[in-house]
C-alpha cells in the first residue's frame, strides 16, 4: 500500500511464528516443512548453473532442473536394451540443432523444417525451372546441329561397345534412381491425389526398394564411366574458346560450334562437375543411406545430415543431367545415335568436334578403335537418321 | 491432403464390418478414399456419430488372436466362446489379480483388475507378461529321460513306473530318508499342503522349499519374538505410515506394485528411508538413502536404537506393557553400539544415524520393511530380530501404519511356509512331535501307527530333515558325520531351481553322485542342463537316472495362494494343462498310487477328471486344511468365502482392505466386516465368520474384528520376570484385561466358560487345546463370547533366549573383506548334527583369515533381483517379452574399482571366488555400488564358467536368454538357526576377460 | 472432444517395465520392436529418475509431415496413426520424430526396414475396428472398446497416465500440489507445443 516503503525489508515475522516446530511427542511432521536455516539461497552459488542433478538435489531437494535441461539437450539415459539392438533407445528427445534454414530445435524437427520448407519446394522448383528452360530452348531453337550421325563418307567409331554399355548401364540406373527418387520426394503432391493412398503406397514401395538396390549398381557403373571417359576429358586446346563462345550458342556466330576435341568443354564440365563431383556426393550419401558404408554410426542425426546431402546433390545432379539428357536426345541431332550405335559420320564429327575430326583424318586417332568383330553389329552408315 | 479419421465406432456408415469383406478391397477403398477430394475433414466428423468410450458394444467381444497356443487349436475370430477367468500373478508375493480372457480354450488376452484392492490393475513387467504362459513355447512338453547324455521323450506311464520302481528300490536298500523332496513356493496352498502330506506318507521329514533360502530366518526370528513369523501389516496399510524404513529390500524391483501404495503414501507426507549397500531403484525414490556395508545391519539397527534410547524416544509405556527384555537390549546398545563403533562397522556417520533415528521417532507410526538384505546371512536370524526390536522400542508393532512389513518372496511362499513342505514342521507350524502327528493323522483319516511305520524309526519322525540349502552335503558328507542312516541318494526337484542354492560347483558334483534325480517343473531347464552337462567322471554314478516331468503352471489349475500380507486369493483355472503337462497334485496322486499310498493320500477328497484322468479336487484339499490348521487361522478361509471375495473385489477398501458391506450376488454370502482375502489368522470355522487379521497384534480392535495382541508361546514367566502382558494392554473388549496364557480345556473350565461349548464341541475339545480342538469350540467361546485371544496375551521378546544369540549380536560373515572386524566380531563355533549335518562357522572363518582370502578377493560380492526376472529365472527367461529386456548377465562394479582393474563399461570380466569358480559376465560400471562392493543378479543360468550349456538342454526347452549363475560361485555359510544360506555377503575378485 | 495424451510422472516411475510388456502382450509385438521403452536418467546416482516413453501423438507431428507417402492420419482424439499398407519403410518418420517412437522390424543394409510400427495409443489402425486385419497390423483397438491404453492401465505405480489431456493433467496437477515437487510434465513442450492442450490447427505436410 505504501509505495515509499518498497525498498525496506519485509517486516520481521512475529516472534515464535518462525520457530521450528519443536521435535517432541510423536506427531507426524510434514516433509515439506523446510526448517528456516540461515543459509544463502542456493542459486547464489557461482557454480549453480553447472550443478549436476545430484548436486542440485543436495542444495535444493526436488529441483531437477539440471536433469530436465540434460534431457532437452539430448542427454542419453540408461535403458535395458543392448546398444547393438537399439542404439538410441536411451535418448528421450533428440538434441537441439540448427540446420541451415531451420530454427534451433530438436534435430528431427530441424530436419523436417529443412526438408519440408527448403528442400522439397525449392528443389522441386529448381527441377521445374530447368525443365522449363530446356523446353523453352527447344521450342525457340529446336535441335542444334545440321547433320545427323550418319552423314558423310567415313564411318567413325565414336564410342566402343564397352564405352556404350558402360554408359547405358549408368544411364538406365540413373533414370531408375531419378524416377524413383522423384516419386519419393514429390509423388505425394502429384501422384497420390490421382492414384489414391494404397496404389501410390505400393508403387512407391516398389520404387523405393528399386532405388535402394539400383543405387549400388549405379555406383559401380559410374566409376566405370568415369575411368573410361577420363582420358578424353582432360582440358585441351580450344576448351576455353568453346566456353567463351558458349558452345556457339551465344555471340554472333550462332549455329556454328567452336572446334573441340572428342569432348567439348560443356561435356567436360558435365564430366568433372556432374560425374565426378556431384556423382561423388550422390553416391557416397546414397550408399550411406543404404547403410552400406562400414564404420558409420547410423544414428538419426547422421541420417538427417546424409539425407540433406543426398537430396541437394541429387537435385543438382538431376538438373545437370536433365541438360545432358536433353542434348543427348532431342537437343542435338545425331548425338543419341552416336551413343546408341557408336558410329558417327564425317559431317557430324566435323560440325561438332572439329579438332577430333582432324585427328582422325590425320590418323592420330584410329577411326575404328574396337576390334571389328566386336562391332559386328555396327550399322551401315547412312541407314541412320538421327 | 490429410484426413482426420475417427478411431471409434465411427465409420459404421463407411467402413464395412469386420467380416464378409476382403481386406484387400477394404484397403483399396481406403486408399482411394484418401485420393478423393470430396471426403473432407468435416464430412468425416459428421459421420462419426458415436463418441469413443461408448465402446463397440458388439465388437467388444470380437477378440482376435494371432496364433494358437498349442498345436491343434483353431484360430478363430470372434466365433468362439469367450470367458474371463480371474487369477493371480504367479511371480511375486504382492498378489496382483489378473483377468484372463480365454477364447475357445486359448488364453488370448489379459486385462487389468482395477477392482483388486491389492494392485488396482497395476502390474510390473512380469505380471503384465504372464499371458505368455499360455503360449508355453519353451516349456517341457512331455516326460523325458536322460539317455547317454541326451534327453529322450518317454511316456508318462514309463516315467512314473520307472521312477517309482527306483524309489522303492532305494527305500528298500537305504530307507525313506535317502530321498530328498524339494517342494515349491510356486505351488498353490493345496498343492504344497498335499506335498507335505505326501512326504509324510512316504515316511520322511526330508523335504523343504524356497522359504529356507528366502525368509526362513525371518519366520524363525519373528515368530520367536512375538508369535507369528509373517508380515504384520500389509502393503495397503503402508498408506497409513508416516515414515518407512526399507532395510535390505529393493521393493521397486522385487515388489514393484507395493510401490503403488508407498508412493501414494509418500505424496501424503510419509518419509521414506532406504538402507542398502546399493543405491537401488527404491533408494532413488527415498527421502534419505543410507549406504551400509553388506552384512552390517545389526550395527546399523543398534546404532539407530542407540540414538533412540539416548534421546528417550522409545515408547516407554508400550515397552513396559508389551515387551520383555528391552532393558537388557538397552543396556547393551548404549554401551556397545556407540556412534564410533557403528561407523566403524557399517560405515554410517553419526549425523546420518541421528537423522534416521529422528525421522523414525518423530513420524510415528513408522514402519520397517525388510527382505533378503537381512535374511540371507549366517546371522540372518539375529538381523531380523534387531529390526523387530527397533519396532518394539518405537511401539510400532500392532499399529496401523507401523509394523514389520516383511515383504515375502514367491507368489505363494507365504502359503507354502504356512502349510507346506517344511522339514521341521507339519502344516500350520505344528511341530513334528507326536502330538502333532496324531493331530494330523486324525485330520488325514489315517492311523498314527500307520504313519509311524512308514518312517525309518520313531526318532526320525521328530527329527527335522535336511534343508534345501544343504541337500548337496546330504549327498556328499561322510556318512558317519550325518545324523541319519543313509546319505541322500535321490533328489526330487518339484518346482524349484538349482541355481538358487549356493556352492554351484559342489552341487554339480552332488548331482552326478545321485542314483535318481527327478525334476517336476514346467521349465526344468536349468536342472536338466546342469545334470546333463559332463562333470568330473569320477563323480558320476553309473546307475544315475534323470527324469523330467512336465508340470502344469498355476494358470492350468485352480487353488488358493497366500500373498505377503497373508490374504488368500483363489485362482480360477485359465486353460487346460498345455502339451502333456499335468498338475502337481495330479502327479502327486499318481506317484503315490505307484508308491503304494495313493488311497491314503486322497482319502478325504473327491476326484475330478482332468484330461480324462483323476485329480484331487483343490477345494476339498483346502477344506482339509480348514479342518486342521487352527494354529495360524487357516481355518476360516473356506473355498466359498475366498471365491466370493474374488468375485467382489470392488467391495474392499484400498487402504484398510475392509469390506464396505454387501452381499455376493452369486451365493448371497454377506461380506460385511471381512478383510480382503481373509488374511490369516482367520480363526475358527468358516461359520464363525472371523474377518481375518489385517494387522497382527493390534489391540485397538476386538479379536472378532481382526484385533489381537502378542502371543503367549514362551511360558508365563522367566527367571521370575512376567512374560504375560501387563494389565490394561489387552485387545479391545476382551473380558480378561490382564495378560493371560493360551487357551485349552483346563483354562476354559477354570474360567467357567466350558459350558458355553455345545455337547458335540465338548466331546471333541476334551483334553485338547485351541490348536488341537477339531470342533473349533474353544476358539468360538474364547473369541466370540469373551473377546479374548485364544493364543493368550503375552509380551513380545526382545531377548530370544532359546537362540544362539539371545540379544542379536553382530558377527562378521564367514567370508569377509575385513579381517580387522572379524577379529572383533567373530562368528559362531562349529555345530555338529545341525539339521542332520555338521555345520562349520569358526573353522571356515579362521581358515579364511589364515589364507588371507581378503587380499586375494578384496571385493564384497552380493546378489539380488531384477524386475524382469524371477528366482532362478527359467520361467521368466523363457518369456521373450521379458527376456528382451535383460539379455546379459552382468556385474555391477564401481567405476573406481573397475578403473583399478582396467575394466571398461560393457566389457567381459571374470568374477572369481574362493570356491575356485570363475564366472564370465559383462561389467556394468555404476556408482550404484560403492567401491568395495560388487553386485550380480542371480536369475541367470545356462552358462557355466564361460561355456554355453545349450547343447545339454532338453530339445526345445532352452530359455531365450542364458547367462552365468552367480550361485555357481557363491560360498559356504549358513544361518545358525535355520540353515539359511549366506548369499548376500561373500567375497570375490573381478578381472578383465581377455578374449 | 477428448485430446489423448500421455503423462509419465517421473517421481513415480520405478522403471519396472510393466508398461513395456503390457504393450508387447496386448499387441503381440515381436522382439526388437518397442513401441514403448523406459529410460532412466542419472542411473545409479542420487536424482535418479525414470521415464516411460512412446509416441506422444504430437499436435504438429513431424513424422506425419515428412512421410513421403502421407500414410499418417490423425483421429479426432488427436491420436496419430498410420497406414501400413501405404508405408514404404523409408524411415523418415523415425529421423523426424523427437522421441524415437517409430520402430522397424528390421534394420538391414540396402535400406531394408519393413513397415514402420509405433504406438497407436491402443487405437488400432485404419482397418475396421476390431477386425483381424487391424489386429495383425496394428494390434488391438482398445479405444474402440472403451478402454484406455494397456500400458497406462497396467502401470505398476500409476506413473503413466493416458487419456484426455485435460483429465490426465488434472490428476497430475493434484499430485504435484500434494507432494510439492516433481511438476515437470515431461515431453509436452516438444510434443504439443507451447499451447499444449488444444488441437492443432491442421497438419502441414
Ligand atoms: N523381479 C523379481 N521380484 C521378485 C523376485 C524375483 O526373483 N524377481 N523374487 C521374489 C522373492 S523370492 C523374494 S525373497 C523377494 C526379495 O526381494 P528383495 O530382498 O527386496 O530383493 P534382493 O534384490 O534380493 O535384495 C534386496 C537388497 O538387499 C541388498 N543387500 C545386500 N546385502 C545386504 C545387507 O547386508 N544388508 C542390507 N540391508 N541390504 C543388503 C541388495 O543390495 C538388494 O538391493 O523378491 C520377490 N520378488
Ligand atoms: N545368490 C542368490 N541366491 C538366491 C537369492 C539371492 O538373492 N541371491 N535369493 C534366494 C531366494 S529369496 C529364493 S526364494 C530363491 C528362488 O529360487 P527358486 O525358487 O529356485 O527359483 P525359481 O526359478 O523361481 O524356481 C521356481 C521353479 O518352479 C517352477 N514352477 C513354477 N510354477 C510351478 C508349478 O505350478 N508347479 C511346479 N512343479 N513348478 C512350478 C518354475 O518353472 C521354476 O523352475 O533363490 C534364492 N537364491
Ligand atoms: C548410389 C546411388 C544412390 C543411392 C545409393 C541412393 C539411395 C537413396 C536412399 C537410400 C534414399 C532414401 C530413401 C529411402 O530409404 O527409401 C534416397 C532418396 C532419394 N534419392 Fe537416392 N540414391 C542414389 C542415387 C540417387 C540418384 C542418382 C538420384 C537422383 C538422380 C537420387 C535421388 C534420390 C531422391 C530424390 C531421394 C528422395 C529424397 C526425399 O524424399 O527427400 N538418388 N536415395
Ligand atoms: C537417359 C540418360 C542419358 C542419355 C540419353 C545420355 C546420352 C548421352 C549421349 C548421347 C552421349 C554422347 C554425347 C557425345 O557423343 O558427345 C553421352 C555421353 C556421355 N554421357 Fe550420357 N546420357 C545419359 C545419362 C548419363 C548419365 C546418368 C551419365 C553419368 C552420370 C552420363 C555420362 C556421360 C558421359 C561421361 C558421356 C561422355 C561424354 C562426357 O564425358 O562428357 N550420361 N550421353
Ligand atoms: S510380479 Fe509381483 S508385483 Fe509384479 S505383477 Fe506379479 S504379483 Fe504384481
Ligand atoms: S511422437 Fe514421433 S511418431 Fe509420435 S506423433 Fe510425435 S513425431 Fe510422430
Ligand atoms: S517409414 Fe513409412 S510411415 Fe515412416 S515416413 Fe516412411 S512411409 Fe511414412
Ligand atoms: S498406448 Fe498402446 S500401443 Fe501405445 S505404448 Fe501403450 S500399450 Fe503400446
Ligand atoms: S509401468 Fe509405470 S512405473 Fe513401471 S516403468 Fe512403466 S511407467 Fe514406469
Ligand atoms: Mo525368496
Amino acid at each position: 500500500q505504501d509505495k515509499g516503503r518498497d525498498d525496506l525489508p519485509p517486516p520481521a515475522p512475529a516472534a515464535g511464528a518462525s520457530a521450528a516446530p519443536q521435535p517432541g511427542g510423536i506427531q507426524g511432521q510434514n516433509i515439506f516443512d523446510v526448517k528456516p536455516e540461515v543459509k544463502p539461497d542456493a542459486s547464489s552459488d557461482p557454480k549453480y548453473l553447472e550443478q549436476s542433478n545430484g548436486e542440485r538435489n543436495r542444495v535444493q531437494p526436488g529441483n531437477n532442473a539440471p536433469m530436465w535441461r540434460g534431457v532437452a539437450a539430448g542427454r542419453e539415459g540408461f535403458t535395458n536394451y543392448p546398444k547393438s539392438e537399439a542404439p538410441e533407445a536411451g535418448v528421450l528427445i533428440q538434441p537441439p540443432v540448427q540446420y541451415p534454414g531451420s530454427r534451433l530445435t530438436t534435430a528431427g524437427e530441424a530436419w523436417r523444417q529443412v526438408r519440408n520448407v527448403w528442400l522439397i519446394p525449392y528443389g522441386g522448383a529448381l527441377l521445374l525451372i530447368v525443365l522449363g528452360a530446356l523446353a523453352i530452348f527447344y521450342f525457340a531453337k529446336g535441335p542444334i546441329g545440321k547433320h545427323g550421325a550418319g552423314e558423310g563418307q567415313l564411318k567413325i567409331e565414336r564410342f566402343t561397345p564397352f564405352e556404350r554399355s558402360a554408359h547405358w548401364a549408368n544411364a538406365i540406373a540413373f533414370t531408375i534412381l531419378m524416377v524413383s527418387g522423384l516419386v519419393m520426394a514429390f509423388g505425394k503432391f502429384f501422384l497420390l491425389p490421382v492414384m489414391g493412398g494404397l496404389l501410390f503406397g505400393w508403387l512407391t514401395y516398389f520404387l523405393k526398394t528399386l532405388h535402394n538396390f539400383t543405387g549400388p549398381l549405379f555406383t559401380v557403373s559410374l566409376i566405370i564411366v568415369f575411368v573410361v571417359f577420363l582420358r578424353d576429358n582432360w582440358p585441351q586446346r580450344g576448351d576455353l574458346n568453346w566456353l567463351l563462345k558458349g558452345g556457339g550458342l551465344v555471340g554472333k556466330s550462332t549455329n556454328h560450334e567452336p572446334p573441340s576435341h572428342r569432348f567439348n568443354a560443356g561435356e567436360k564440365i558435365v564430366f568433372w562437375g556432374g560425374v565426378l563431383v556431384l556423382g561423388f556426393f550422390v553416391v557416397s550419401s546414397g550408399l550411406a543411406m543404404d547403410k552400406l558404408i562400414p564404420g558409420i554410426n547410423y544414428d538419426r542425426q547422421t541420417m538427417q545430415i546424409i539425407h540433406m546431402f543426398h537430396y541437394v546433390s541429387t537435385a543438382l545432379m538431376m538438373c545437370m543431367f536433365f541438360g545432358h539428357i536433353y542434348i543427348g536426345t532431342i537437343g542435338m541431332r545425331g548425338a543419341y545415335t552416336a551413343m546408341r550405335r557408336g558410329y558417327v559420320g564425317e559431317e557430324w564429327a566435323k560440325e561438332h568436334h572439329a579438332y577430333w575430326y582432324e585427328d582422325i583424318r590425320s590418323g592420330k586417332i584410329p577411326a575404328q578403335r574396337s576390334h571389328p568383330h566386336a562391332a559386328a553389329d555396327a550399322p551401315i552408315l547412312g541407314e541412320q537418321r538421327a | 491432403m490429410l484426413l482426420t479419421k475417427k478411431s471409434g465406432a465411427a465409420e459404421a456408415g463407411m467402413r464395412p464390418p469386420a467380416s464378409g469383406r476382403s481386406p484387400f478391397l477394404h484397403s483399396l477403398q481406403r486408399g482411394l478414399s484418401n485420393a478423393l477430394p470430396t471426403m473432407d475433414r468435416r464430412a468425416f466428423l459428421r459421420r462419426s456419430g458415436l463418441g469413443v468410450g461408448v465402446g463397440l458394444a458388439a465388437s467388444q467381444l470380437v477378440l482376435v488372436k494371432k496364433a494358437g497356443a498349442a498345436e491343434g487349436r483353431s484360430v478363430g475370430v470372434g466365433a468362439g466362446k469367450i470367458e474371463v477367468k480371474r487369477t493371480v500373478c504367479t511371480h511375486c508375493s504382492v498378489g496382483c489379480a489378473i483377468d484372463a480372457v480365454v477364447e475357445n480354450g486359448v488364453w488370448v488376452r489379459q486385462e487389468p483388475v482395477f477392482d483388486s484392492p491389492i494392485n488396482l490393475g497395476a502390474h510390473c513387467a512380469k505380471g503384465a507378461a504372464v499371458r505368455e504362459h499360455g503360449h508355453g513355447e519353451f516349456r517341457l512338453r512331455y516326460p523325458m529321460k536322460l539317455v547317454n547324455g541326451k534327453y529322450e521323450r518317454i511316456s508318462w506311464d514309463t516315467a512314473l513306473n520307472e521312477i517309482s520302481a527306483k524309489m522303492l528300490e532305494l527305500r528298500k536298500a537305504s530307507g525313506p530318508d535317502s530321498v530328498y523332496w524339494i517342494g515349491s513356493s510356486k505351488h498353490s496352498n493345496e498343492q504344497s499342503y498335499l506335498m507335505r502330506k505326501f512326504v509324510s506318507f512316504w515316511g520322511s521329514n526330508n523335504c523343504d522349499h524356497q522359504a529356507r533360502i528366502c525368509h526362513s530366518t525371518t519366520v524363525a526370528g519373528v515368530a520367536n519374538t512375538w508369535g507369528y513369523g509373517a508380515m504384520t501389516n500389509s502393503y495397503n496399510d503402508m498408506q497409513n505410515s508416516k515414515c518407512a524404513l526399507y532395510i535390505g529390500s529393493n521393493a521397486a524391483e522385487a515388489h514393484p506394485v507395493s510401490m503403488l501404495h508407498m508412493l501414494h503414501s509418500k505424496e501424503n507426507g510419509c518419509k521414506m528411508i532406504v538402507v542398502d549397500p546399493r543405491f537401488t531403484r527404491t533408494a532413488a525414490k527415498a527421502d534419505e538413502y543410507v549406504r551400509i556395508r553388506s552384512g552390517s545391519d545389526i550395527p546399523f539397527l543398534f546404532g539407530l536404537l542407540h540414538h533412540i534410547f539416548k534421546n528417550g524416544w522409545e515408547d516407554k509405556k508400550y515397552i513396559n506393557d508389551r515387551v520383555y527384555g528391552m532393558e537388557d537390549v538397552r543396556k547393551e546398545v548404549l554401551e556397545k553400539w556407540t556412534p564410533d563403533k557403528v561407523e566403524e562397522a557399517c560405515g554410517v556417520p553419526e549425523a546420518q544415524m541421528f537423522k534416521v533415528a529422528q525421522m523414525m521417532a518423530m513420524n510415528r507410526p513408522s514402519t520397517l520393511v525388510w527382505c533378503m538384505g537381512q535374511t540371507q546371512h549366517s546371522i540372518g536370524n539375529a538381523m531380523v530380530r534387531a529390526s523387530c526390536i527397533v519396532q518394539l522400542a518405537l511401539g510400532n508393532v500392532g499399529v496401523s501404519g507401523g509394523g514389520a512389513n516383511i515383504f515375502r518372496g514367491h507368489d505363494n511362499v507365504q502359503g507354502a511356509t504356512d502349510i507346506g513342505p517344511n522339514p521341521d514342521s507339519l502344516p500350520g507350524y505344528y511341530g513334528i512331535v507326536e502330538g502333532s502327528w496324531r493331530h494330523f493323522a486324525k485330520a488325514w483319516g489315517v492311523d498314527y501307527d500307520w504313519i509311524k511305520a512308514r518312517f525309518a524309526n520313531v526318532g526320525m519322525m521328530s527329527k527335522p530333515g535336511i534343508t534345501v540349502s544343504r541337500w548337496i552335503d546330504g549327498v556328499m558328507e561322510k556318512n558317519e558325520l550325518i545324523d541319519q542312516d543313509p546319505n541322500l541318494r535321490a533328489v526330487v526337484y518339484w518346482g524349484h531351481a538349482p541355481n538358487s542354492q549356493t556352492r554351484g560347483l559342489e552341487m554339480k558334483r552332488a548331482m552326478d553322485m545321485l542314483d535318481l534325480l527327478v525334476v517336476v517343473d514346467p521349465y526344468p531347464s536349468a536342472t536338466a542342463a546342469m545334470a546333463a552337462m559332463p562333470g568330473r567322471p569320477e563323480d558320476l554314478n553309473k546307475n544315475r537316472a534323470v527324469y523330467l516331468l512336465p508340470a502344469a503352471t498355476q494358470f492350468e489349475t485352480s487353488g488358493s495362494v497366500t500373498a505377503s500380507n497373508r490374504s488368500l486369493q483363489w485362482r480360477e483355472k485359465v486353460i487346460e494343462p498345455l502339451w502333456e503337462s499335468r498338475t502337481d497334485h495330479m502327479i502327486m496322486y499318481q506317484l503315490a498310487e505307484k508308491l503304494g499310498f495313493g488311497k491314503e493320500l486322497v482319502k478325504n477328497y473327491k476326484m475330478q477328471k482332468v484330461k480324462g484322468m483323476d485329480e484331487p479336487l483343490p477345494e476339498d484339499i483346502l477344506r482339509e486344511v480348514n479342518k486342521s490348521c487352527w494354529s495360524i487361522g487357516y481355518t476360516g478361509q473356506s473355498p466359498e468365502r475366498l471365491k466370493s471375495h474374488m468375485r467382489n473385489m470392488a467391495n474392499f477398501d484400498v487402504k484398510t482392505l475392509k469390506s464396505k458391506g454387501g452381499k455376493d450376488p452369486v451365493t448371497g454370502y454377506d461380506l460385511t466386516g471381512d478383510y480382503f482375502g481373509l488374511p490369516w489368522p482367520c480363526y475358527g470355522t468358516p461359520e464363525l465368520k472371523h474377518p481375518g487379521s489385517p494387522n497382527l497384534y493390534d489391540t485397538s480392535k476386538h479379536v472378532m474384528e481382526g484385533g489381537g495382541n502378542f502371543r503367549a508361546n514362551f511360558g508365563v514367566e522367566r527367571n521370575g520376570v512376567n512374560l504375560l502382558a501387563e494389565d490394561g494392554s489387552a485387545s479391545k473388549g476382551a473380558d480378561i484385561q490382564t495378560g493371560y496364557p493360551e487357551f485349552d480345556h483346563v483354562l476354559l473350565k477354570k474360567l467357567g466358560w466350558w459350558d458355553e461349548l455345545t455337547d458335540v464341541e465338548k466331546a471333541l475339545a476334551e483334553g485338547k487345546n485351541w490348536k488341537t480342538d477339531n470342533s473349533g469350540g474353544i476358539i468360538r467361546v474364547t473369541m466370540k463370547n469373551h473377546g479374548c485371544h485364544v493364543f493368550g496375551n503375552a509380551k513380545a521378546r526382545a531377548v530370544v533366549w532359546n537362540f544362539p544369540d539371545g540379544i542379536p549380536q553382530h558377527r562378521e560373515a564367514l567370508y569377509s573383506t575385513r579381517p580387522d572386524l572379524v577379529a572383533k566380531y567373530p562368528t559362531h563355533d562349529d555345530k555338529k548334527a545341525f539339521w542332520r549335518l555338521p555345520t562349520l562357522y569358526k573353522t571356515i572363518q579362521d581358515k579364511n583369515l589364515a589364507d588371507k582370502v581378503a587380499t586375494k578377493f578384496p571385493l564384497i560380492l552380493t546378489s539380488g533381483r531384477l524386475t524382469e526376472y524371477e528366482g532362478g529365472g527359467d520361467e521368466t527367461r523363457s518369456n521373450p517379452w521379458l527376456a528382451e529386456l535383460q539379455q546379459e548377465a552382468f556385474v555391477e562394479i564401481n567405476p573406481k574399482a573397475a578403473g583399478e582393474r582396467g575394466i571398461r563399461n560393457g566389457e567381459r570380466v571374470w568374477v572369481s571366488t574362493p570356491t575356485g569358480a570363475r564366472i564370465n559376465v559383462q561389467a556394468m560400471l555404476t556408482e550404484r555400488v560403492g567401491p568395495d562392493t560388487c553386485w550380480i543378479p542371480f536369475h541367470f543360468a545356462g552358462r557355466w564358467q564361460g561355456a554355453d550349456l545349450l547343447a545339454y538342454y532338453p530339445n526345445g526347452a532352452a530359455p531365450v536368454v542364458r547367462g552365468e549363475a552367480v550361485n555357481t560361485a557363491t560360498t559356504y555359510g549358513y544361518d545358525s538357526v535355520t540353515m539359511m544360506q549366506e548369499t548376500k555377503t561373500t567375497i570375490c575378485n573381478v578381472e578383465r576377460a581377455v578374449a | 472432444m477428448a485430446r489423448m495424451k500421455f503423462i509419465c510422472d517421473s517421481e513415480r516411475c520405478i522403471e519396472c517395465n510393466g508398461c513395456v510388456t503390457a504393450c508387447k502382450n496386448e499387441h503381440e509385438i515381436p522382439w526388437g520392436v518397442n513401441r514403448r521403452r523406459v529410460v532412466t536418467l542419472n542411473d545409479g546416482v542420487p536424482g535418479e529418475r525414470s521415464i516411460s516413453v512412446a509416441c506422444m501423438h504430437c499436435s504438429d507431428a513431424p513424422c506425419m509431415a515428412v512421410c513421403p507417402v502421407n500414410c499418417f492420419y490423425r483421429t479426432d482424439e488427436g491420436v496419430v496413426l498410420h497406414d501400413k499398407d501405404i508405408c514404404i519403410g523409408c524411415g523418415y518418420c523415425s529421423y523426424a520424430c523427437p522421441f524415437g517412437a517409430p520402430q522397424f522390424p528390421a534394420s538391414g543394409t540396402f535400406g531394408v526396414r519393413g513397415k514402420m510400427d509405433k504406438c497407436t495409443f491402443c487405437a488400432g489402425g485404419p482397418e475396421a475396428n476390431g477386425s483381424e486385419a487391424e489386429f495383425e497390423k496394428y494390434g488391438r483397438n482398445r479405444l474402440a472398446e472403451g478402454k484406455l491404453p494397456a500400458c497406462a492401465e497396467m502401470c505398476s505405480t500409476k506413473a503413466l497416465l493416458a487419456g484426455d489431456g485435460d483429465v490426465v493433467a488434472d490428476i497430475f496437477r493434484n499430485r504435484v500440489v500434494k507432494r510439492g515437487k516433481g511438476a515437470e510434465v515431461w515431453g509436452w513442450g516438444t510434443a504439443y507445443g507451447s499451447k499444449q492442450a488444444g488441437q492443432p490447427g491442421g497438419a502441414k505436410s
